[in-house]
């Protein structure tokens, strides 16, 4: 789908030329266009989705969409600056919508109401890139098993109190490009007379340098097999955002909701339960992800859906635009800590 | 730190709502941050800008719409956020934070300051007054992909000043003059040219060819001949360019054959300077525009400002601003100054222009009026993901502090790609203050060797005035001119005699301990001994990956001397009244310091003190030894 991005205007207005100036300087004009010129689906507008739309409407894609079937609720209004104070009981992805728009009225910004379970396959084909947040685990596997074939890329990301992820599926075959200083020799040596140097080449002239890198798909980025000899030895390096990120699919397909404040009694138990469980299985130690998870990862974080969401949005724009190397595969963000690491499940 | 119910615990909510923070900057990193704070159930915040909004904020400063371009960003920023957030209590100031009405008292309302600044003269100074009034500091900043955040607590960790920080990139004035051999030597050069035809004239910012260059020489008798003979020319030296052009009125013409054709010639004879380098080659107007019209044209599809034009078109982009700017002058009166601003479109194609026509005498390639503007007006890229992460990465270390939680607080810096380690974000421990640091040291102590006899006062005080660049220094007006030309013998000062020397605004106060030497080495009026103060390393560009800068003031250009305001005058103890401060936003660009990279949670790679190091030794604080001086 990338490929077919229509470069319809391939002239940048002055207006876009002068809002984007700070960013072109940085990806450059054709990183620029092609964003442009790219669709995108948002799922879900809690924390973690407002920041999102925001960074993807603020780069200039040409259009997103926010989908999202929720009611607005205090508590959900409260998680994200799109939503206006009176619009409880409103639809969450429309009642974002007008504030989203603001933000950068060059972007064609939709609101969609409808529930992405109950969403075809075709209606998917029309962006270049999906991001799913507060998706199921069988939602997530099934966009990205749809869309990754169609080189339509996915993402997903989830915000559990202070942790959060994000995960990437840019395809079998992604190529990009990265931008490497040109290394000039200053001098030019001649058989006769005395060596004149040439003037030093512009130090900063740079090339451009085309790259691919390959991703599995979600469903294989989840069934890691542990019980390898090759697995358990990289248990130690292995971040638990890994395994907290399972357990909290887990209790979301059996709960059909995230842990909740309001019933955390029954939820931190629930939530041991399935860690125990979840870990047994697989034949790894429950102290690759301690007790102490479970007091950590109610609710979304502001300042967590900040970082995630920085992180996300910066991946997407990046993979759009096709410019610099995309991590590989997942984003596990430790708030407590401040640690965030890349690291690659699945299929190399 | 652990959530009981919710994502706070409840003391720890209530303490959000209750308490009162100050965010120093509603750029980039302040828009998140004030977002994040607010979400995040803080109630009371003061925001504080001296910035109106600018088209080219709102691809990231996301507070801010097209219909907000030239107002106030801290009081938008606050509309703005009341809109998602009426409970929240937001006091915004369009003001500078460095004026002295927001005294050690006013930072001492506040129970945390967090910096969103872009430049290091106020780092500097929310530094010290956050070390004045005890209140933890946290400071950040970003560029481009890049990012770090840290927390300066008084007495706990380094203060932001502790470590010194390179030097904004400065170039010898014969490379500059005579023989440049990057595209940053041509734009200096003519920013100079801007300056000296059109601007402020100042000595340090020459644009005629240096008869004085060492390199140029064969031997030194030499060099005193050529300076001679152009004095005798009457030529370059003795007339200013300003008078110069003056007396041309301007003529864009014979200003171009001056700077690109005569002076050019006169370059060449110096010969020695183009054995080893290759020749500039003198352009000549009427031979540039016998060439004809140059065919530029206007490409559809790039941005025009990214063209690169032929030497024929930057003449005739060189003569139309000229044009303009001449008018300018004219209309502004006499004795008009323009001072150069990137944003000015005749400004900025002057120097495009002058910058490019030089270039290709040079025989470098000419760079479009993007790439010119980008170093001229030092403009950093940006980018709205990068300053959110930040943004949120102070929230979370701001929750820390205000839990008391300084353990768990770190550096973290935020990379392009991950490291060896696999990190995206890199966390590292806090460093112990720098015992000898100049700002927050609790007595910071120096020993000076001078003569006394020889030595007056007003030589004293510019010397340790240097030791402590970018104070705020004020000074009891009048009083102390009619002592500065009096010797320091004349007040009784004598060997070991200390002297005290006192910044009432932000409460700091350094001890000047005097070693009298009557036989010093040639040249040296001054030498302080033992533990030198943190020095700044020689002009150096820093890496990319050492250092994060984040400044990228209109008026910065690269500069070869101090500007007048930082040399205030030194304060030695009495109870002075603040002058006000006419300091300018300095041209630096701020730069937090980049440790390596590998440290993890707990270790630090750098080798300065760890956590539990010794404290200093106690001072002997004998006061018959203390002298004030007025």
């Amino acid at each position: 789908m990338i490929d077919m991005i229509e470069k319809e205007d391939n002239v940048i207005t002055e207006e876009e030329a002068a809002q984007y100036d700070r960013q072109i300087r940085l990806w450059g004009l054709e990183a620029q266009k092609r964003l442009r010129g790219s669709r995108v689906l948002l799922v879900g507008l809690r924390g973690l989705g407002a920041e999102v739309a925001k960074n993807l409407i603020l780069a200039g894609v040409k259009g997103l969409t926010l989908l999202d079937h929720e009611q607005v609720t205090e508590e959900s209004r409260r998680a994200q600056f799109l939503i206006p104070v009176d619009a409880d009981g409103q639809n969450q992805a429309q009642a974002s919508l007008e504030r989203a728009q603001f933000l950068n009225p060059m972007v064609d910004v939709k609101a969609d109401t409808d529930q992405v379970e109950n969403k075809s396959d075709s209606f998917f084909l029309q962006f270049d890139a999906v991001c799913l947040t507060g998706c199921s685990r069988d939602v997530m596997v099934r966009v990205d098993q749809l869309c990754s074939s169609r080189n339509i890329k996915v993402f997903c990301g989830d915000i559990f109190g202070y942790h959060g992820y994000m995960f990437s599926d840019l395809g079998p075959e992604h190529h990009f490009v990265e931008e490497k200083v040109k290394i000039v020799k200053s001098s030019d040596e001649t058989n006769d007379g005395p060596k004149v140097k040439k003037p030093k080449v512009d130090p900063n002239e740079t090339t451009m340098v085309k790259k691919m890198a390959s991703f599995c798909s979600l469903k294989e980025a989840l069934e890691v097999d542990w019980t390898s000899e090759e697995a358990k030895a990289s248990l130690k390096r292995t971040p638990p955002g890994y395994f907290l990120l399972h357990v909290l699919l887990k209790f979301r397909t059996d709960k059909g909701r995230d842990p909740h404040p309001g019933s955390y009694a029954e939820d931190s138990c629930l939530l041991l339960q399935i860690r125990d469980d979840l870990l047994e299985a697989v034949d790894v130690n429950p102290e690759l992800l301690p007790d102490s998870f479970v007091s950590t990862c109610f609710s979304e974080m502001a300042p967590v859906c900040a970082v995630v969401g920085g992180v996300l949005g910066q991946e997407i724009v990046k993979a759009l635009s096709q410019r610099d190397a995309p991590h590989r595969n997942f984003f596990f963000f430790d708030g407590l800590k401040g640690s965030g690491v890349v690291d690659y499940f699945g299929n190399k | 730190m652990f959530l009981a119910v919710g994502p706070l615990r409840k003391e720890l909510a209530d303490s959000l709502s209750s308490c009162r923070v100050l965010v120093v900057g509603a750029g980039g990193i302040g828009c998140e941050l004030l977002k994040n704070l607010v979400l995040t159930g803080f109630k009371n915040i003061e925001v504080i800008d001296l910035d109106t909004i600018d088209v080219s904020n709102l691809n990231r400063q996301f507070l801010f719409q097209k219909n907000h371009v030239g107002k106030s960003k801290a009081q938008v920023a606050k509309e703005s956020v009341l809109r998602f957030c009426p409970s929240a209590n937001i006091t915004a100031y369009h003001d500078s934070v460095m004026n002295p009405d927001y005294n050690v008292e006013f930072f001492r309302n506040f129970q945390l300051v967090m910096n969103a600044l872009d430049n290091r003269a106020a780092r500097n100074h929310v530094n010290r007054m956050c070390l004045a009034a005890d209140i933890p500091l946290i400071e950040s900043g970003t560029a481009g992909y890049l990012g770090q955040v840290t927390v300066i607590k008084k007495g706990m960790t380094e203060c932001y000043e502790c470590q010194p920080k390179p030097t904004q990139k400065t170039f010898p004035g014969c490379t500059i003059r005579n023989t440049p051999s990057e595209p940053i030597h041509c734009i200096v050069w003519a920013k100079y040219l801007f300056n000296q035809l059109f601007g402020e004239e100042d000595a340090d910012q020459e644009v005629s060819p240096d008869t004085a260059d060492p390199e140029a020489a064969w031997n030194p008798e030499e060099t005193a001949a050529r300076a001679s003979a152009s004095d005798q020319d009457g030529d370059i030296k003795r007339v200013s360019t300003k008078d110069w052009a003056r007396s041309t009125g301007y003529d864009p013409v014979k200003l171009f054959n001056k700077l690109f054709k005569d002076d050019i010639m006169y370059l060449l004879t110096m010969d020695k300077l183009w054995k080893k380098r290759k020749a500039p080659v003198p352009l000549d107007w009427a031979e540039v525009h016998q060439l004809g019209r140059s065919q530029d044209d206007m490409c559809g599809a790039g941005l025009k400002d990214q063209q690169v034009l032929s030497v024929g078109g930057y003449s005739q982009l060189f003569q139309r601003s000229v044009e303009t700017l001449r008018a300018q002058l004219k209309e502004k009166g006499d004795s008009a100054e323009l001072v150069w601003d990137k944003d000015d479109p005749p400004a900025m194609d002057f120097v495009t222009a002058a910058a490019n026509l030089r270039m290709h005498i040079f025989s470098m390639n000419m760079k479009s009026r993007f790439d010119v503007k980008s170093m001229a007006g030092n403009i950093i890229p940006a980018i709205a993901t990068t300053n959110a992460v930040i943004a949120g990465l102070i929230v979370l270390e701001a929750l820390k502090i205000l839990n008391s939680d300084f353990q768990q607080c770190r550096t973290i810096f935020l990379n392009k790609q991950p490291n060896p380690r696999k990190k995206l974000l890199v966390p590292c421990a806090l460093d112990r203050p720098n015992p000898n640091c100049y700002v927050c040291a609790s007595k910071p102590e120096v020993t000076v060797k001078l003569c006394v006899h020889k030595t007056i006062v007003q030589t004293l005080q510019d010397k340790v005035w240097k030791l402590r660049r970018g104070a705020q220094i004020h000074h009891r007006l009048g009083l102390f001119a009619s002592n500065n030309g009096k010797f320091l013998s004349d007040f009784g000062i004598r060997n070991g005699s200390r002297l005290q020397a006192d910044d009432f605004l932000q409460d700091y106060t350094l001890l000047v301990n005097v070693l009298h030497c009557e036989e010093l080495p040639r040249d040296v009026e001054f030498e302080v001994v033992g533990d030198a103060p943190e020095k700044a390393p020689p002009p150096s560009v820093p890496e990319e990956e050492k250092s994060i800068t984040n400044g990228n003031k209109d008026s910065a250009q690269p500069s070869t001397s101090t500007k007048a305001e930082d040399d205030d005058i030194l304060i030695v103890d009495s109870d002075e009244e603040p002058s006000s401060s006419t300091t300018d936003v300095s041209m630096e660009t701020g730069s937090l310091k980049r440790k390596l990279q590998d440290a993890e949670t707990g270790e630090t790679a750098s080798k300065r003190k760890r956590l539990d190091q010794q404290p200093a030794a106690e001072d002997d604080d004998d006061d018959d030894d203390i002298i004030a001086l007025d």
